[in-house]
């Protein structure tokens, strides 16, 4: 089991370095590349669409846009990390028996928690420009970004099955995600839409998440409520499931590569 | 008794249809449902054989044999289709020098990463570090990527690092045969020392030699299934007398009579052979008669040789070199007769060959061959008397 665990450290701290040496100055861009976006964000949605927040709210656009987006960000990224892992690391399957499920898990983690820290960078940059964020829920949105990434891994082992059979799925999954980000409320709020709407948005489960979310950072919630139960139920039960999924499947990847 | 450290039983492997995306969701479908599928292109068929410790075994067959499917169904990179695979004891394949290794990672960095793939903890690494840096011996390049590296070195890398995991069985899969001299030379003298200390090999390998040295038993697959099984030297011995049968059909059969070239040998005989094959005394004139048919009327030309009966060529040449005029006549035939005076061969079975060639002997179009036998007493060595004298 340890060295099952130190396999699966070694390969996400080779993703990770992956990711920094990328660009010549690695780490530098990791810092720099979100605060560009927040800027970028908060040039389209707070100059240009001149964008508001839900009444009641002291806070930038901006701000409500950035606490939601980094998260999901996070989640999609590493989903499509995950998916195309196996395709990815194929040399590596055809030729070392290894617990594959590591290549797809230590891809996605390591994705996940690049955005996870440029997600703490900006929420310092967002403090230090005046938006009044509730740090008193900085632990409750540590642990629905713990479930997120359980949620994550699960979808991400499930799909890079899925992957392995079916290669169009590398095409569509940037649009299916695309189209969740848009009917998740990130951009909008979930009271912006119709009445009648607003019911169907609770079947999206990335709701659930970004709900819980903002009110951990701008209403302070600190305790976990019992909303917290279904995202628990979809994380546990999304791990379980993909990871089921992946080793039933998993010895016979070489043969569909 | 002795453990078995691997035991195979009645494992086949048949590669699933994959071509079309239908075969392919059917066979997901298939795998998800009942944990099977269809079959597909037999690869490997119906193997049963145990490897104990200390009972180093070769797999040898021609290209295609199912030789390195096997190995990655050992070795658990891929799923058997049928059958059962039992290990016990650590194992480490080496499927592909450098396998698992990534180009944009310095040497170092792809040592301890394969390391610990293969098996070991950080802390076995840290501590064989030396010992495998010493056996690589690249010296600095350990410090570069190794996309840079020469594939001698990442050959060198990837045996350094199988050697240090030090496992109870080894499989390896045609991978002695790169590095140069020097290194190939250290990697068998680590296998020797490996197997004397009680180790044990599973090798797939196209080198004889090799696998007479280091194995004790032989697998010979042939087309996926085993056409032998038993002591190393019976099996090996057998693929090769195999082998060699097989070189002489192919020979044979590209030398076939073309009855459609443009230019081709109607006849070929030895005048001087009375019935069957002929046999001449050595340092006797060996009268040669044939004809050649050109379809387009113009001179052809000929090259006549001799060749020892293994397919060794002794001597050839053509009538052009010679300034050969050849008469073609209205049927587009061309009668040649030659000698080779006191043909100096050391008795033996030889053959006479002629091609036909186009005119400007550019491509040999047709062949004919016609077997002879030189006999006589002599303790001479080789295949020609060469004319000496022994000075005073």
């Amino acid at each position: 089991m340890s060295a099952y665990w130190s396999l699966f450290l070694d390969l996400t701290r080779r993703e990770l370095r992956g990711k920094m040496s990328q660009s010549g100055t690695g780490w530098v861009w990791l810092a720099i590349s979100p605060l560009l976006m927040l800027a970028v964000y908060g040039f389209v949605f707070g100059v240009i669409f001149a964008a508001r927040v839900p009444d009641g709210l002291e806070v930038s656009f901006i701000a409500w846009l950035a606490v939601a987006l980094w998260p999901w960000l996070a989640f999609a990224d590493s989903v499509q990390q995950a998916a195309s892992s196996m395709s990815q690391h194929r040399a590596l399957l055809s030729k070392v028996a290894l617990p594959r499920e590591l290549l797809a898990l230590s891809g996605q983690a390591a994705t996940f928690m690049v955005h996870a820290v440029s997600y703490l960078l900006v929420l310092l940059v967002l403090q230090w420009l005046g938006n009044p964020l509730t740090w008193s829920g900085i632990g409750h949105l540590l642990l629905l970004l713990v479930l997120l990434q359980g949620f994550a891994a699960g979808l991400g082992l499930l799909l890079a099955t899925v992957q392995v059979f079916f290669r169009d799925l590398k095409q569509i999954l940037p649009i299916v995600m695309m189209l969740w980000f848009f009917l998740t409320p990130i951009l909008y709020a979930p009271e912006m839409l119709p009445v009648e709407l607003r019911g169907s948005l609770q079947l999206n489960p990335m709701t659930w998440w970004m709900d819980e979310i903002r009110a951990a950072m701008f209403a302070g919630k600190a305790l976990p409520s019992l909303t917290l139960l279904p995202i628990l139920a979809l994380s546990a039960g999304g791990l379980a499931l993909g990871l089921a999924l992946f080793k039933r499947m998993a010895p016979h990847f070489e043969d569909f590569l | 008794m002795s453990e078995s450290l691997l035991k195979l039983t009645g494992v086949s492997k048949h590669y699933p249809k994959v071509g079309q995306s239908g075969a392919r969701w059917a066979a997901f479908w298939g795998l998800l449902t009942q944990g099977r599928r269809e079959v597909g292109n037999p690869v490997v068929e119906a193997l049963t054989f145990a490897i104990s410790q200390r009972e180093s075994l070769a797999i040898i067959g021609a290209n295609g044999a199912g030789k390195s499917t096997l190995l990655k169904m050992i070795s658990g990179v891929l799923q058997p289709s049928a059958g059962k695979i039992e290990r016990s004891g650590t194992m480490a394949a080496l499927l592909e020098l450098g396998a698992g290794f990534d180009p944009e990672y310095s040497g170092l960095d792809n040592l301890k990463m394969n390391a610990i793939m293969l098996g070991l903890s950080h802390r076995q690494v840290n501590d064989k570090l030396d010992d495998i840096l010493a056996f690589a011996d690249i010296g600095e390049a350990i410090h570069e990527p190794i996309k840079h590296y020469s594939s001698g070195m990442v050959v060198r890398l990837g045996f350094a690092v199988a050697a240090a995991v030090n496992p109870d069985l080894l499989i390896t899969d045609e991978v002695l045969a790169v590095g140069d001299e020097s290194f190939q030379k250290k990697c068998i003298r680590w296998i020797e020392g490996y197997l004397d200390q009680g180790g044990t090999l599973l090798m797939v390998s196209h080198n004889m030699y090799q696998v007479q040295k280091l194995c004790q038993k032989a697998l010979w697959l042939e087309g996926g299934r085993a056409r032998a099984y038993g002591d190393v030297f019976e099996v090996t011995q057998a693929y090769l007398a195999w082998h060699e049968r097989r070189d002489a059909e192919a020979l044979a059969a590209g030398k076939a009579h073309r009855a459609h070239a443009s230019y081709q040998v109607q006849s070929l005989i030895l005048p001087d052979a009375e019935s069957g094959e002929l046999t001449l005394a050595m340092g006797a004139d060996l009268r040669v008669a044939m004809t050649v048919k050109a379809v387009d009327a113009r001179a052809p030309v000929v090259l006549v040789g001799i060749v020892r009966a293994d397919g060794t060529p002794v001597y050839g040449v053509s009538s052009d070199y010679d300034e050969v005029r050849l008469n073609v006549d209205n049927h587009g035939l061309c009668r040649l007769e030659m000698v080779f005076d006191q043909l100096p061969l050391l008795p033996g079975g030889y053959a006479l060959r002629v091609h036909a060639m186009d005119p400007e002997g550019l491509r040999v179009h047709d062949t004919a061959e016609v077997a002879f036998t030189v006999s006589g007493r002599s303790r001479e060595m080789g295949l020609v008397r060469l004319s000496h004298r022994w000075l005073p």
